[in-house]
């Protein structure tokens, strides 16, 4: 999915053809340059330029990955404005994740005191993790080199020719004419044949991982190495600094891609494997995408990640299942087992407990008498009572469906929303028209909009924290919040779906506008109390 | 047209100095595509026995590892019903540094030394585990009915 918007990217990000030295000479000239056809177009002003959002106070240390290279800045916008719910986070574009590179490296090498190639290596090797790498580097810095796979003779790599007795061990050629190329292992190929060996790893996504060709050695290839052997292929030097990217990305456990097609943008975020029990670190990518940083499905606040994760499972394995029972079994009143009736007359018996009763209201057969085919007693007192006998596991499931219904339902309606969106743009164009609005004056549909969509994802994942929470007086504190948010957003989406329905336009907007601010507030209201309450241990999950 | 300097340059040697119990050689009109022939390593269930096997050098080669199977009928752990062998460096750990020859040993070391461990026909490793006895008399077995120098 990346490769497609990486080649795009690095067919712009013009940097690459520098060499190694000069790397860091990233010119401001191609800011301008890495808007890519494919990236969604922002909305002026309802979206910050900055790639910090909801920066805040940040997590406690303990929080934090221990020891991944480079310190993590967000801007710190106000430390007031953070609400518990958010988490920090920062948006990186490829050439700030390039630049971030080239920062973490440049901070390492006077502390390895080492060449610029080798620490790349080492931080790579190490997955970026700088605390165990300085340790070892510096209790046993050739020991350290060696075991990445890297030389400690720290000489640049060069091409060479003129040995009479050189022969390349892959096409044969031999002679003083022919240019050889070696890893420092000192294994000699022609640079025809490593150029060919090159650009097959790098075609399979490889890129600092690339070993000297010879069977079982371990020597890396080097960047410095890699590029001066691919220096005139451009197509295949590009595609090797896009898979360094993304290997950067990759192996560290603190930046995700961003999961939306063709999307460009890495994230960060420290939050820690442990901390997701209780927090759910949602992010959004300056492409628009709102997701979750831990598991990278889309956004399921409140519900944390395991719980999203065992509920779509649910969802997967269960609602074929569970509705085709719903809607074609019933149960023995007397054993509970599950019956399907697939012909015959309404006299059951059950092949279990040999129970005998009437299909259609499930009561003993005994007391039917002579009404053979011909049900009529609903009233009476015994098949009453054995309809209200529903067993425990029909509960269960009768319970899953009353959550799986209003969860579905509010996925349907966000889909809904943004066909809403369409229509709400004609409905602001149509407005300004007739009404001669300024574009500014109709914008609070827009809002209106944006609003309704967020809480119908808040809210279909509400339903997923009801169906593993324990009944208890927090619980139906948790219950209110819901269902207040739930009847303000259906009515901000009745009023923004037939706007001019109701009334003066004047009055209507500011119906809209106080209703929007309205469900906001009880949005973050509801989300504030997940927030705290997740992390207090509030709640008893049945999982 | 370097590739084709490395396979002749590789049959050449193979002729001159052949592998002992191997016999490759290209067939006629196909430089890429070798007959096999192989000893069983001695001190081992397929000692005695005579296994066919054909090796295709993909255009590739040498960047991609030769392609090789047993025409042989085997009883081992890491061949499968349709010869094909499980063996690292005809798939990820392939260098271009090695040759037709290096393979062809390893895959007699290979015969000498069967890993259950890592299969690829799944009862006969079973069998290797379980009953390791039963499965070299098996093993011995098909040699001698499928693997008879003469025929």
């Amino acid at each position: 999915m990346y490769e497609y918007s990486e080649d795009e990217f690095m067919a712009e990000g013009d940097d690459f053809v520098y060499s190694a030295s000069d790397y860091s000479e990233i010119d401001d000239g191609e800011e301008s340059a890495e808007e890519t056809p494919n990236q969604r177009s922002q909305p002026v002003g309802t979206q910050t330029q900055n790639n910090t959002f909801s920066a805040g106070a940040g997590f406690d240390d303990d929080d934090y990955y221990g020891g991944e290279g480079g310190e993590f800045e967000p801007v710190i916008a106000s430390h007031s404005s953070k609400k518990p719910w958010e988490v920090d986070f920062k948006v990186f574009d490829p050439n700030e994740l390039r630049a971030k590179q080239e920062a973490i490296i440049g901070r390492m090498e006077p502390v390895l005191a080492t060449s610029k190639d080798a620490t790349t290596l080492l931080l790579r090797a190490y997955l970026w993790k700088d605390e165990p790498l300085v340790e070892d580097y510096l209790t046993d810095p050739e020991g350290t080199l060696t075991k990445s796979g890297i030389s400690i003779d720290q000489t640049s790599p060069c091409t060479m020719s003129g040995d009479p007795d050189f022969v390349c061990e892959i096409c044969f050629c031999d002679g003083e004419e022919e240019e050889y190329f070696a890893a420092p292992c000192g294994h000699r190929y022609c640079t025809a044949c490593y150029h060919t060996y090159l650009v097959g790893k790098v075609q399979e996504g490889a890129s600092w991982r690339i070993t000297c060709p010879t069977h079982k050695c371990k020597m890396l290839v080097g960047e410095e190495g890699a590029r001066l052997l691919l220096k005139d292929d451009e197509e295949n030097l590009l595609r090797y600094n896009s898979n360094l990217t993304r290997s950067f990305v990759n192996d560290r456990d603190s930046f995700v891609w961003c999961p939306a097609p063709n999307c460009v943008y890495a994230i960060e975020c420290h939050v820690a494997r442990s901390a997701l029990y209780t927090t759910v670190p949602s992010v959004e990518c300056k492409c628009g995408n709102r997701f979750c940083f831990g598991c990278q499905i889309a956004d399921h606040m409140p519900a944390p990640c395991y719980m999203a994760e065992k509920w779509l499972q649910k969802c997967r394995d269960d609602s074929e299942t569970s509705s085709w029972m719903k809607v074609n079994t019933k149960e023995c009143t007397k054993c509970r087992s599950i019956i399907e009736k697939n012909g015959g007359c309404n006299h059951m018996t059950c092949r279990e407990c040999r129970y005998e009763f009437c299909w259609v209201c499930m009561g003993s057969w005994a007391e039917h008498g002579q009404h053979y085919y011909n049900c009529n007693r609903f009233n009476e007192e015994s098949s009453k009572e054995a309809r209200d006998s529903i067993s425990e596991t029909r509960a269960q499931l009768e319970r899953y469906i009353h959550y799986f219904t209003r969860y579905n339902n509010h996925e349907q309606s966000a889909k809904l929303a943004r066909k809403l969106l369409a229509t709400t743009e004609k409905n602001m164009e149509q407005l300004q028209r007739e009404l001669t609005l300024s574009w500014i004056e109709v914008q609070f549909l827009n809002d209106a909009v944006d609003v309704l969509s967020i809480c119908r994802s808040t809210l279909k994942w509400t339903y997923v924290l009801a169906f593993y929470m324990k009944t208890d007086n927090q619980m139906i504190i948790f219950e209110n919040n819901q269902s207040d948010l739930e009847s303000a957003t259906e009515q901000l989406n009745d009023l923004v779906e037939n706007p001019t329905s109701h009334g003066a336009i004047e009055d209507i907007k500011r119906k809209i506008i106080d209703k929007t601010t309205y469900v906001k507030s009880r949005w973050e209201t509801l989300l504030t109390d997940t927030a705290l309450g997740l992390q207090e241990n509030r709640w008893q999950f049945t999982i | 047209m370097a590739t084709t300097k490395r396979i002749l340059k590789e049959v050449e040697r193979l002729n001159k100095d052949p592998v002992p119990g191997i016999l490759a050689q290209p067939i006629e009109g196909n430089i890429r595509y070798f007959d096999v022939l192989m000893d069983g390593p001695s001190q081992s269930p397929y000692a005695g026995g005579r296994f066919k096997l054909e090796l295709f050098l993909p255009e590739e080669y040498p960047m991609a590892p030769p392609k090789v199977r047993f025409l042989t009928k085997m009883y081992h752990p890491n061949i499968d019903k349709l010869g094909r062998i499980c063996l690292d460096i005809l798939k990820d750990k392939w260098s271009p540094a090695l040759q037709i020859r290096t393979v062809l040993l390893s895959i007699q070391a290979l015969l000498s030394a069967p890993n259950p461990d890592d299969p690829l026909a799944n009862d006969v490793a079973e069998q290797w585990k379980t009953n390791e006895k039963l499965a070299i008399q098996t093993a011995t077995q098909w040699t001698q009915m499928y693997a008879k120098p003469s025929q």
